[in-house]
């Protein structure tokens, strides 16, 4: 196609209307000029913040795992932790370690569903999963028979598969038992050649991977004693911070989010003008800390640490899968050779302020709350990991569009499409209702 | 022993009406003992959990929030065939759901129960709130009694509705 036919382009993916909250990608090109490029973010203010506030220490993570129907789990760690750290509430090792397991669980959940449901199509260039079950149906049954497995492991540890019950500041209200946890090791040994299928599916569609690079700065938990590939313990770093590692209390000065005109919801930066997080942040932070399975998964796609193309933050999820599923089998080991005990769990109401971090799936997540004395929740602040990718999808769109231009205007639609799911965004769970018209 | 039939309640708990479907689940957990061949399930937004929840049932029964054009409170029964999502998907992230789609997506794989029904509640206020809207909480009983009406006539027939 000539250069020419690509003078004028007018891209307007537009959700706003009928999707609540979705990003709107917007081109505009007059004679061969790019006059508007913007990711735009409309999402209505969601005000988590202040449904928290009044309610008791005891009932946040309740409360906050509805923010989310994917990274439910997630949620309601970072609520507890920060729970625990304002009234100093210290965690048993077991439950420490269940906590740690169950959180994974919720990372192959939401990793598979990434992968399989939403990356891969773009792979085999499919609308969505539902047509490709049909092209590849024994790829999605693979697919979906590892999501199911997350799905119960989820169901065993956190009481729920989504929205969890068995958390509580100070620890867990139910341990599961000796047979149970043995059963969940057996069934993620058998996982291990599922995930090998997945990967050769993805590795056979590997060469539809954009190959584009934007130098930026990645961001994510680092944990030190004991080196750990982690997504639960440890502080902040980042790719240009020298592998310096600060208190996650110091998360404001991490995030410094900040208010964008294009954009309802908050922006971040750090030391450049946007940084990202997910798991390619995690790989570029922590990679040599994998497990063998997944460094074996990292080095069948190429990938290493210092990557700065986007698209591979799901290769790094399908590698973090890898990971995930080996790291668990040997925590399940740990856990059982100590012998698992009964724990009841006791707090107090105290005033204080306290943050927790974790990573989401998508990325590092961070909850603030502060109590009165009678452990009122006075003030919460959340910062979730999507709001931290939004500048840096901004700025990956001005370095890509110029290199895709002469492509046309489907292509770039959908090369943009393509950039902004593999930051696995969470722009909009807050409403999922029906929407219908009787046929018959 | 499993469970030939599942109540599944949807929502955002967070977002008022939105949560409607997951009020009225928690509503009929209190009579589950009447029922001892049915699983009631609060699947909040759980999405594509819907598709390993509802494998291996003979009978799913959805109770969502419905925008259907009806008066705000109104409850109807309906199964996927009677019906057309219009809703629009972005397909930008995993957080967007619609679970006719996923329903589909049963279909396709081979793992969806005979039969489906879906209770629609068409809501009066979807904004963020704890509560239900006062027109929706009046009649969470009903709604309640509604679903039971609908589940007394499976376990009147326990070689399911196939």
């Amino acid at each position: 196609m000539s250069q020419q036919m690509h003078k004028n382009m007018n891209i307007n993916v537009h959700h706003i209307t009928r999707v609540e909250g979705h990003g709107n990608i917007v081109v505009n090109v007059t004679n061969g000029k790019i006059e508007k490029l913007q990711w735009q973010v409309p999402e209505a203010p969601r005000f988590f913040e202040a449904m928290v506030r009044g309610h008791s220490y005891q009932d946040i993570q309740i409360i906050v795992s509805r923010i989310c129907g994917i990274c439910s789990i997630t949620h309601s760690l970072a609520a507890t932790k920060a729970v625990e750290s304002a009234l100093g509430l210290k965690v048993s090792e077991q439950a420490d370690k269940i906590r740690i397991l169950m959180h994974y669980s919720e990372q192959l959940q939401s990793h598979t569903l990434h992968v399989g449901y939403l990356a891969a199509p773009d792979f085999f260039g499919a609308p969505s999963v539902v047509p490709l079950a049909a092209k590849a149906l024994d790829a999605v049954k693979t697919i979906v028979r590892v999501h199911r497995i997350a799905n119960e492991w989820s169901d065993l540890l956190a009481g729920r598969t989504t929205h969890p019950v068995t958390l509580i500041p100070g620890g867990l209200t139910r341990i599961p038992t000796e047979k149970q946890l043995r059963q969940l090791q057996k069934t993620l040994k058998d996982t291990i050649p599922d995930l090998k299928v997945i990967a050769d599916v993805v590795l056979s569609v590997a060469g539809n991977i954009p190959k584009f690079e934007r130098q930026t700065e990645y961001v994510s938990l680092k944990q030190t004693k004991p080196p750990t590939y982690t997504f639960y313990h440890g502080g902040i770093t980042s790719t240009d911070n020298g592998s310096k590692v600060l208190p996650v209390e110091k998360w404001h000065d991490v995030a410094n989010e900040y208010v964008c005109e294009q954009s309802t919801a908050k922006w971040a930066k750090w030391h450049r003008d946007s940084y990202a997080v997910g798991a390619l942040a995690r790989f570029n932070n922590n990679g040599e800390l994998l497990s063998p399975m997944g460094k074996e998964a990292a080095k069948m796609f190429g990938l290493k640490k210092g990557c700065c193309n986007p698209f591979m933050n799901t290769v790094a999820q399908l590698v973090e899968c890898f990971h995930i599923v080996e790291t668990s089998i040997a925590l399940i080991d740990e856990i059982l050779t100590k012998g698992l005990k009964e724990e009841k769990v006791t707090s107090t109401a105290k005033a204080g302020r306290g943050a927790g971090c974790v990573e989401a799936p998508r990325g590092i997540l961070f909850h603030e709350y502060e109590f009165d004395k009678k452990g009122k929740c006075t003030a919460a602040d959340i910062c979730i990991p999507t709001n931290q990718n939004h500048a840096n999808i901004q700025k990956d769109f001005e370095k890509f569009v110029p290199q895709i231009i002469h492509e046309g205007e489907d292509a770039v639609r959908g090369k943009l499409e393509m950039l902004v799911r593999s930051y696995d965004p969470c722009i909009s769970c807050s409403t999922h209702l029906l929407e219908v018209k009787f046929v018959k | 022993m499993k469970k030939a039939v599942i109540v599944i309640g949807l929502g955002n708990t967070l977002m008022s009406d939105e949560g409607a479907g997951v009020r009225v689940v928690q509503r009929l957990s209190d009579f589950a003992g009447e029922f001892p061949l049915v699983d009631f399930v609060d699947a909040g937004t759980g999405g594509m959990s819907i598709l390993h929840l509802i494998r291996g049932k003979d009978k799913a029964i959805f109770i969502d929030c419905t925008k259907m054009g009806k008066e705000p409170g109104d409850i109807k029964k309906f199964t996927p065939q009677e019906i057309k999502s219009i809703k629009v998907l972005a397909h930008q992230s995993l957080h967007e759901a619609d679970f006719i789609k996923i329903i589909n997506m049963a279909y396709k794989l081979g793992q969806c129960p005979a039969e489906i029904i879906i209770f629609g509640i068409e809501p009066q206020s979807v904004k963020p709130g704890c509560e239900l809207s006062k027109t929706l909480a009046d009649r969470i009983d009903e709604y309640a009694d509604t679903v039971r009406n609908e589940l007394s006539k499976i376990t009147s027939n326990p070689q399911g509705n196939k």
